[in-house]
């Protein structure tokens, strides 16, 4: 219930609870009038009762003393007629034995029975209290004469107008109270949500703007210096806080990729420059030699091999990094590239690469090239890296029916808490983590894929899943 | 002057109503009455006096008491000069009392005592109320007390044993009233007044049940001590009771009372009264 209540959104549940207690004051304010009402009409019934106990003591007296039956009955018969016998149902009075010498109806009450049973809930006219619902309230009084207890009155009185009027008062004080705090409880219900506006709005604009948080403009703000502005404007202040440490690490990760890219130069440099060597010594022979046609045919054979080589190098580096190549659908060719990309770092290290590339590919398609090409190479780079001189890497490419499926491997020391941080989380980014991990992770995350790290072995096995993208024809059901 | 004033008497009530007090006070005639008659009716009682007024040529002051027993020592004091009794207290006192009309109903100078219950009382006989309540109208009264009383006697009982709780509540309507409401099972009634209460007040007796009839008895009488029986005064007045169903006031009234006239009966019409009054004296 109360758990309930909590789900209820803070701009209804205050105005809410300032109409239930609205609705509340109210329901006691009716209680008192009616409690007050109640009071006022057993005065006013104990008055009249004592009166009525009177009079017929008065009447009485005498008849009661003698025994004189006929005079007792007529009496009681002449005053239930009378003006105030309307409120007098009925009426037995008995001798100082209980015994009933008359009553208004004899058969309730026959001569000479004892009144025994007729009394029982009988209240004395001094304490006389209308009670719920019921019309009849049963009196029980002293028959006094000349200060002496000749014997007992018993009336029912007929409090159906009492009763009704204290049912109409209720029914009237529920539809005006009904009213007034409903009025009231709506009037509250505006006030409250109009003074928590600010609060709603601010609570609409963060659901709206999860993604990425906006602040809220100085226009919209709370007038005064309430504790809503202040609110208002730490969430602002908190917002300018995110888009700052969002452009850092945005700034970050670009830093990463250009490390990455360093390093990627650096042993492209080494790869353009060693065959160089041997280039510029095939033209020194081809200069030497140049009327020894089969020396010169081997040695442009060797120049255009190298030539081509560095071409291809060229090529693999510039597509790598061209920037229009988001759009550019993957290929087997983009593999090769990776493989070219990263040939020069494993022959530097002097590694291992197991290459374990399925054949027959046929989704690579639906993937763009750039991510996934940059992920592959990333982690490629981080698996060399970890693997140090002489270690051995494997890189394995598959495909299911859902997904693609790459493999990296490496007998590293393991991925640190601080990489694992990087590639796994989105939380903020500390010094010391792997190279481009946080960068894959972001790639990635674009592409819906899922990362895993196992351990095994002495082996770090990093899984990247990526699902493969829905083509126009899949959507179409 | 005092021939033209009488006369202005004798025209009617209402001008009687304006005699001076000196003259009233010498010759207003005081007619005792009891309340076990027709007493609810103000009316009937306004015309009897207007009426006997009337044929008197004097005015009449009506004094009415609660029991028979007061009306009867009114009489016998001498504080009224006639009243309006029943043959049990005319043959208590039949040594100084003595009769001046008797009311005749349904062509005779007689009517009986009733025994009644509520309509849904299986009672068929006095005997079948034994031990419940009961209703009489005067312990002086023929038919609302001797009779059901010298009945018991006559098979050994006293009313106050024979029933679980006798009342007295001294007017004939009353005991009709007393038995239609419950608040009694039984009572002794005037046969009379029952038979013009079903006519007057259906409503009333239809509630209540005759389950025996007494014998016929001398309808209760006019009387006067007999040592006044001389008395113009008196005499006057029994002429004007006599001769009231020959006016046209009086038939009025009489018509009211439902009785044809006034009659002067032989005493011997309440031979059954004393009859009676010796069997319930012979079991005391």
């Amino acid at each position: 219930m109360i758990s309930a209540l909590r789900k209820i959104p803070l701009s209804v549940r205050v105005p809410l609870s300032a109409a239930v207690l609205m609705v509340l004051v109210g329901v006691i304010a009716s209680q008192q009038v009616l409690a007050t009402l109640s009071r006022v009409q057993d005065a006013r019934i104990r008055e009249l009762a004592q009166l009525h106990v009177q009079a017929l003591s008065v009447a009485l007296g005498p008849h009661v003393l003698r025994d004189d039956i006929w005079e007792v009955y007529d009496t009681l018969v002449r005053s239930a007629g009378g003006a105030e016998g309307g409120r007098t149902d009925f009426t037995a009075v008995t001798n100082e034995n209980g015994r009933v010498l008359a009553a208004t109806d004899p058969e309730r009450a026959p001569l000479d029975s004892q009144i025994g049973d007729q009394v029982i809930g009988a209240q004395s006219p001094e304490k006389l209290t209308i009670t719920g619902d019921a019309v009849h309230i049963l009196l029980l009084a002293p028959l006094v004469y000349q200060g002496r207890e000749v014997g007992q009155i018993v009336t029912e009185l007929d409090v159906s107008d009492l009763v009704f009027e204290r049912t109409r008062a209720a029914m009237l004080l529920l539809l005006g109270n009904a009213v007034a705090t409903g009025v009231l409880a709506l009037i509250g219900y505006l006030a409250m949500r109009r003074m928590l506006s600010p609060i709603a709005r601010l609570s609409r604009r963060m659901r709206e703007t999860a993604q990425a948080p906006e602040p809220i403009p100085e226009s919209e703000l709370p007038g005064g210096d309430t504790e809503l502005t202040r609110l208002v404007r730490t969430y602002n202040t908190m917002v300018r806080a995110i888009e700052e440490k969002s452009e850092t690490e945005h700034r970050l990760a670009e830093r990463e990729r250009f490390v990455s890219l360093g390093r990627l130069s650096s042993s492209l440099a080494h790869e353009i420059n060693n065959p160089l060597g041997g280039l510029l010594n095939a033209t020194d022979t081809i200069r030497e030699y140049a009327d020894r046609p089969e020396v010169v045919r081997q040695s442009s054979d060797l120049l255009k091999r190298g030539l081509e080589h560095l071409r291809d190098v060229a090529r693999a580096t510039l597509d790598h990094n061209r920037l229009d190549r988001s759009s550019v659908p993957m290929s087997q060719d983009d593999l090769d590239d990776v493989q070219l990309l990263i040939g020069p770092e494993i022959k530097r290290q002097q590694q291992q690469l197991e290459w374990d590339v399925a054949p027959g590919l046929t989704e690579l398609s639906r993937f763009s090239s750039a991510p996934v090409r940059q992920v592959a190479l990333n982690l490629l780079l981080n698996g060399s890296a970890a693997a140090k001189q002489g270690g051995r890497i494997r890189f394995g490419v598959s495909q299911t029916g859902k997904e693609l499926r790459l493999v990296f491997e490496d007998n590293g020391p393991g991925l640190t808490d601080e990489s694992k941080n990087r590639l796994l989380s989105s939380g903020p980014v500390v010094p010391g983590g792997g190279v481009g991990l946080r960068l894959v992770r972001d790639l990635v995350a674009e592409l819906d894929g899922h990362i895993g790290v196992k351990r095994h072995d002495g082996i770090t096995e990093i899984t990247v899943r990526l699902p493969l993208p829905q083509t126009e024809e899949d959507g179409v059901c | 002057m005092q021939f033209t004033r009488r006369n202005l008497i004798v025209s009617g009530a209402a001008a009687a109503i304006s005699q001076p007090t000196i003259l009233q006070a010498r010759e207003t005639f005081r007619l005792g009455l009891t309340p076990v008659f027709l007493d609810n009716d103000a009316g009937v009682i306004d015309r009897l006096r207007a009426a006997l007024s009337s044929a008197l040529g004097a005015s009449i002051e009506l004094e009415q008491r609660r029991t028979y027993e007061e009306v009867t020592g009114l009489l016998l004091e001498g504080s009224v000069d006639a009243a309006w009794l029943c043959g049990y207290p005319y043959l208590q006192h039949r040594q100084t009392l003595s009769l001046l009309a008797v009311p005749v109903w349904n062509g005779q100078p007689l009517y009986q005592s009733y025994l009644i219950a509520s309509t849904g009382d299986q009672a068929s006989r006095l005997e079948d109320l034994r031990g419940g309540t009961h209703a009489f109208s005067d312990p002086d009264s023929n038919s609302g007390y001797l009779v059901t009383a010298s009945d018991l006697a006559r098979v050994g009982h006293r009313p106050e044993e024979f029933f679980g709780r006798t009342i007295f509540t001294y007017g004939h309507r009353n005991v009709v009233r007393a038995v239609a409401d419950g608040l009694v099972r039984s009572g002794s009634v005037d046969g009379y007044v029952w038979e013009v209460l079903t006519t007057e007040e259906p409503e009333l007796t239809q509630r209540t049940r005759v389950i025996s009839k007494s014998e016929w008895i001398g309808f209760p009488p006019f009387c006067a001590r007999s040592n006044k029986m001389n008395d113009p005064r008196i005499r006057q007045m029994q002429t004007a009771l006599l001769g009231l169903s020959k006016s046209q006031e009086g038939q009025a009234v009489l018509s009211m009372l439902q009785l044809d006239e006034m009659t002067d009966a032989d005493p011997s019409i309440f031979d059954g009264i004393a009859l009676r009054m010796r069997d319930l004296a012979a079991l005391r």
